[in-house]
C-alpha cells in the first residue's frame, strides 16, 4: 500500500471538512424547502460547463463554475416567472444541462479531453490547491455570517413564506439568497467531491439531524457538525 | 375627527392570469379601534380583500391607503404594523419549529433587518403567548399541536407584532365549539383592552364576536351591505344570500 505523507493530506482534509460544512449548512434549507434535487441540477450544469470549456479550448473548471453559478442564479426567478415550484424548474434545468453537455462534448476536439469533463462528476480531494482552500474558507465564513445575521428572517421564511411576507419580511430576497448560496456551495464542492457525492453531503447530514431534533436552531447547529 | 386606518377607493383586484376581477368597486373606510366583520359566502372575495389591504395582492385600479400610506408603495412598512392570521393554515406535522420561535417570527419585520432579537422582544413574545394562554407550550414542537392550539399560536404570533391592525381570515375555521368560544372571548378581550382595530373575515354568521360593532357583507366580489351588526343580522337580504350559497 502506498503511504501518503501527512503534509500532502492536510489540505485535502481541511477541504473535506469545509465542503462538509458548507453543503450540510445549506442542506438544512434545501431539505426544508424540498429542493433535494438541486445537487443533481448543479452537478450536471457544471458538467455542461466543463464540456463547454473543452469545446472552446479553455479551462474547463472555470466554465464549470460559471455554468453551476448561472444555474443557481436563475432557479428562483425562473420558478417565480413560470409560476411553478422550484423543484420542477430544477428538473427542467437538469434535462437542459445534460442535453447541452452532450452537444458540447460532441463538438469537443479529441477523445481524451472528453474524459476530463466527466471527471467533474466524480471529483478528487487530492486535486485541491491553495486557491480552492481560500475560496472555500471565504464561502464558509460568508454562509456562517448569512445564517447568524439573518437567522430570524430565515426561520420565518422556512416556516411559511406567506406568513413571513405578511409580517414585513422580503421573502423573495431571502429565498433567492438561499438558492444562490446553495448553488455557490455546490459549484465549489464539485471539483473536490464530485457531482454525485455533493448530493449526499447536502441531504444526509440534515436528514440525520431531523431524526433527533424538532428545533430548527438545533438542526442548524447539528447538521454542519454531522456534515464535517 | 379620527383618521381612517383603512381607506379604499374604487379598488379592483385581479389574480394573475385571470380576466375578471375577484373584487371590484370596493369603497371602504375603517376607523381606529373598530371591530369589523366581513361576511359572505364562499368565493365572495373576502380573503382577496384582506390580502389587498396588507398588500399581498396588488390592486389594478383605484387607490388604497392603510395608516394613511399608499399600500402599493409602502407594502413592507405597513405590514410591520399589521398582524395577519391566514385562512385554513395546514399544520406540517414534521415542521421542525418550536412554538416560541413561530411566535417570534411574527416580530421579524418589526425588529428589522440586521438586528438581533433582544430581551425586550422576547418579553413581548412571552406576553402575547400568555395572552392567548399558550405560555406552557413555548418549547413544544409546532407540528404536535391540535387545531385550536395551533390557531392560538398563530394569533399570538400576530399579537407579538404589537400590531395597530389585526386582519383575521376565518379565525374560527377548523375549530370545535369550545375552541371557537375561547378564540371569540380572546378577540373580545384583546379589542376591549388594547383597542386594536380588528378586521375579521368569516362565512359563519353564528360566530360574530360580541365586541364586533360593524358588519360588511360581500357577495360576488363587491360590498353589498355595510352597517351596524344588529341591523345586518336582522336583515332579510342576509338570509337570502346565505341560503342560496351566494348565488342570488
Amino acid at each position: 500500500m502506498i503511504e501518503l505523507p501527512l503534509l500532502f493530506l492536510i489540505p485535502s482534509i481541511i477541504a473535506a471538512v469545509l465542503v462538509g460544512f458548507v453543503c450540510s449548512t445549506m442542506g438544512t434549507f434545501v431539505v426544508r424547502l424540498n429542493l433535494s434535487s438541486i445537487g443533481y441540477a448543479m452537478s450536471h450544469a457544471a458538467f455542461a460547463g466543463a464540456a463547454f470549456g473543452l469545446m472552446i479550448s479553455t479551462d474547463s473548471t472555470i466554465t464549470a463554475l460559471f455554468f453551476a453559478f448561472g444555474t443557481a442564479l436563475i432557479i428562483g426567478p425562473l420558478a417565480e416567472k413560470a409560476r411553478l415550484q422550484s423543484n420542477i424548474i430544477i428538473g427542467f434545468l437538469f434535462s437542459i444541462m445534460i442535453a447541452l453537455a452532450f452537444i458540447f462534448l460532441n463538438y469537443s476536439p479529441g477523445e481524451a479531453a472528453k474524459g476530463s469533463a466527466l471527471r467533474i462528476l466524480w471529483g478528487s480531494l487530492f486535486s485541491v490547491n491553495y486557491n480552492d482552500l481560500l475560496i472555500l474558507l471565504f464561502l464558509s465564513f460568508l454562509i456562517l455570517a448569512f445564517v447568524v445575521v439573518f437567522y430570524k428572517e430565515l426561520l420565518s421564511v422556512m416556516f411559511n413564506r406567506k406568513l413571513a411576507e405578511s409580517s414585513g419580511v422580503n421573502t423573495r430576497l431571502f429565498f433567492f439568497a438561499v438558492l444562490f448560496f446553495t448553488g455557490f456551495a455546490v459549484s465549489l464542492s464539485l471539483k473536490l467531491v464530485g457531482g454525485l457525492l455533493v448530493f449526499a453531503l447536502i441531504i444526509n447530514p440534515t436528514s440525520s439531524a431531523y431524526q433527533f431534533f424538532y428545533d430548527f436552531k438545533k438542526i442548524m447547529i447539528f447538521s454542519p457538525i454531522i456534515g464535517t | 375627527m379620527l383618521q381612517d386606518i383603512i381607506d379604499l377607493r374604487c379598488i379592483e383586484t385581479i389574480y394573475e392570469g385571470e380576466k375578471t376581477p375577484v373584487i371590484y368597486d370596493i369603497n371602504l373606510k375603517i376607523k381606529p379601534s373598530e371591530f369589523v366583520a366581513i361576511i359572505g359566502p364562499n368565493g365572495a372575495g373576502k380573503t382577496t380583500l384582506l390580502e389587498t389591504i396588507n398588500g399581498l395582492l396588488d390592486y389594478i385600479s383605484g387607490e388604497g391607503f392603510v395608516f394613511r400610506k399608499e399600500i402599493k408603495k409602502n407594502k413592507s412598512e405597513i405590514r410591520k404594523e399589521i398582524g395577519y392570521l391566514v385562512q385554513n393554515f395546514e399544520i406540517d406535522t414534521l415542521a421542525p419549529f418550536l412554538c416560541k420561535d413561530i411566535v417570534m417570527s411574527g416580530r421579524t419585520g418589526k425588529i428589522g433587518t440586521f438586528r438581533f432579537t433582544t430581551k425586550k422582544d422576547w418579553d413581548k413574545i412571552w406576553y402575547s403567548m400568555g395572552l392567548v394562554g399558550m405560555i406552557d407550550f413555548a418549547n413544544r414542537p409546532i407540528g404536535k399541536l391540535s387545531g385550536g392550539e395551533f390557531q392560538k399560536i398563530l394569533l399570538a404570533r400576530a399579537l407579538a407584532q404589537q400590531p395597530r391592525l389585526l386582519l383575521l381570515d376565518e379565525p374560527f375555521s377548523n375549530l370545535d365549539y369550545a375552541s371557537k368560544i375561547q378564540i371569540e372571548t380572546l378577540l373580545n378581550r384583546i379589542h376591549e383592552k388594547y383597542k386594536i382595530t380588528i378586521v375579521m373575515v368569516s362565512h359563519d354568521l353564528n360566530f360574530v364576536p360580541v365586541g364586533c360593532n360593524r358588519i360588511i357583507v360581500m357577495d360576488k366580489g363587491r360590498i353589498i351591505m355595510d352597517d351596524k351588526k344588529e341591523k345586518i343580522l336582522h336583515s332579510n337580504n342576509i338570509n337570502e344570500i346565505f341560503k342560496n350559497g351566494g348565488r342570488k
